[in-house]
């Protein structure tokens, strides 16, 4: 199945193109529990991939192992065609360096408290990159405004409502000039309204060829933006390939379940 | 009812107050920079360094800071260790090694306070782990402990009156002297009371003040609030 459908996906690619990023017999356990059992997973440059399922299912861990938050027992990640962990070892002499290529936006935003929205989107480049300050205030305006967020620039995390925090912690992602951004259930801390905004930013982000990786809850959004979607479910990809197929015409019993589930209205 | 020549006792006054500065300040000094280490070890991975860090701290927060400042100045002169130090190095001492078992505690309940999910976003920014402690975790660290940290200050300050004990020329000690020359010991620990006053009401006040700017998040660095500005002139255009 997910040897069949990386073909499928690969013929969807540019030829030529390699993965971004390419995550192969990944195994993830947490106190004998495994979590990740065997994942393989292909991104390709300029493309949107969702991940769905159930909470607890792995989809949050896969992801963390990407960036390695999360140390794999086992498996290889490439990200950008270097390899980065293989076997049961991190190969990747600068781990930092990674991280400042795999941008990371999460549930619950971890903005910094005590810095202004501005000076979150500031502090990596100026301390990661050594870029100057003008550069990085330059550089952090205009990705507050990408974001819709100019006006409140000088605002602090605690005065901004949960939409906005999450926007600020997209613009701190992107101002690394990251390859791919991963989005861990980016809207499940918020409320409709706030929800409707970030989910405006991120189509907006993939209208203009950023590649990302989506952990989430919104069925609907996933079928809007994605050209891939990968359901999870019990630590192996139960179902893979592009949203018309997954999400409307699912084979997998599971797959049916868990959209069932979350009810989602037809249209 | 004031009948003390104070005018007689005033230059005393003043180098007892300057003891009883130099002394609080040197000893803070010293017992914030130790803490420091303390609480980070006692945050540490590692039992090698948790554990001595925990035993330091029990042992210097249940005794008497005054039978530490008389082993600091007569027990280590004395045998086996020989080791003389003057006045003010053992008053620095005793303070500083005192003060650093409280101020441990209070530095690693701000550090372990701050969310870890705070340390997870700059990892995952590639942040080092020096700037992920200098830029990310300190700063926020220092906001939690300064409460904390503030009563500590001030109480130090009072206590340095107990290195009366070696005669370290501190306010408390002027004002001894002062009173048995003048048998008037009311009047004039009326008066040293109200100096230690004046001392440390406006020292907890201006550490209650700086508190609270930190909590509104208000540049404390220069560089921070040209930076600042810098921003507001970049954004007025974007107000809404």
């Amino acid at each position: 199945m997910s040897v069949e459908a990386g073909m499928a996906h690969s013929t969807a690619a540019p030829a030529g193109d390699r993965p971004l990023v390419e995550v192969q017999g990944l195994v993830k356990s947490f106190d004998g529990r495994v979590v990740l059992d065997n994942v393989d997973l292909r991104v390709w440059p300029g493309k949107i991939l969702s991940v769905i399922g159930q909470s607890g299912g792995g989809k949050t861990t896969l992801m963390r192992c990407v960036n390695l938050l999360e140390r794999p027992d086992r498996g290889r990640i490439d990200i950008a065609g270097e390899t980065v962990f293989s076997g049961t070892k991190v190969v990747c002499r600068d781990l930092a360096r990674l991280r400042q290529s795999v941008g990371m936006v999460f549930q619950r935003f971890h903005l910094f408290p005590h810095l202004t929205a501005v000076e979150n989107v500031m502090l990596a480049p100026m301390k990661a990159r050594r870029v100057s300050e003008d550069e990085a205030l330059e550089n952090a305006v205009r990705l507050l405004r990408r974001v819709h967020l100019a006006h409140r620039g000088l605002a602090f995390p605690e005065q901004m409502s949960g939409g906005e925090q999450q926007r600020v912690a997209i613009a701190r992602a992107l101002a690394l000039q990251p390859k791919v951004l991963l989005f861990d259930e980016p809207t499940s801390a918020l409320d409709p309204e706030s929800t409707r905004e970030v989910l405006r930013v991120m189509r907006e982000l993939a209208d203009d060829g950023m590649t990302m990786v989506i952990v989430t809850h919104e069925v609907p959004f996933a079928r809007r933006v994605s050209d891939w979607v990968v359901f999870v479910d019990g630590g192996v990809i139960v179902e893979q390939g592009p949203p018309a197929e997954v999400l409307d015409r699912p084979t997998e019993a599971r797959t049916r379940a868990f959209l069932t589930a979350f009810d989602e209205p037809a249209a | 009812m004031f009948e003390v020549e104070w005018s007689r006792y005033s230059s005393d006054l003043l180098d007892g107050l300057l003891n009883t500065l130099l002394y609080t300040a040197l000893g803070f000094t010293g017992a914030a920079l130790l803490g420091l280490v303390l609480a980070l070890m006692r945050t540490s991975d590692s039992w090698l360094l948790r554990v001595p860090a925990s035993v330091y701290t029990e042992l210097f927060k249940n005794i008497p800071l005054i039978v530490i400042i008389y082993m600091g100045y007569y027990g280590l002169a004395g045998d086996p260790i020989g080791l003389n130090l003057d006045v003010l190095q053992a008053a620095v001492l005793s303070l500083a090694v005192f003060y650093a078992a409280y101020l441990s505690e209070i530095f690693r309940a701000a550090l372990v306070g701050v969310h870890s999910g705070q340390r997870e976003a700059a990892q995952a920014l590639g942040l080092s782990r020096t700037t992920t402690f200098g830029s990310v975790i300190y700063p926020q660290g220092v906001r939690l402990a300064l409460a904390g940290t503030n009563t500590m200050a001030v109480d130090m300050l009072k206590s340095s009156s107990l290195l009366v004990i070696i005669s370290a020329g501190e306010l408390f000690q002027v004002g001894k002297s002062a009173s048995s020359a003048t048998f008037r010991t009311m009047e004039v620990m009326i008066v040293i009371a109200a100096i230690y006053f004046a001392m440390c009401y406006p020292l907890s006040q201006g550490l209650l003040w700086l508190e609270r700017r930190m909590r509104a998040g208000a540049p404390l660095s220069p560089r921070r609030a040209r930076r600042l500005r810098k921003a507001r002139a970049m954004l007025a255009g974007d107000a809404s």
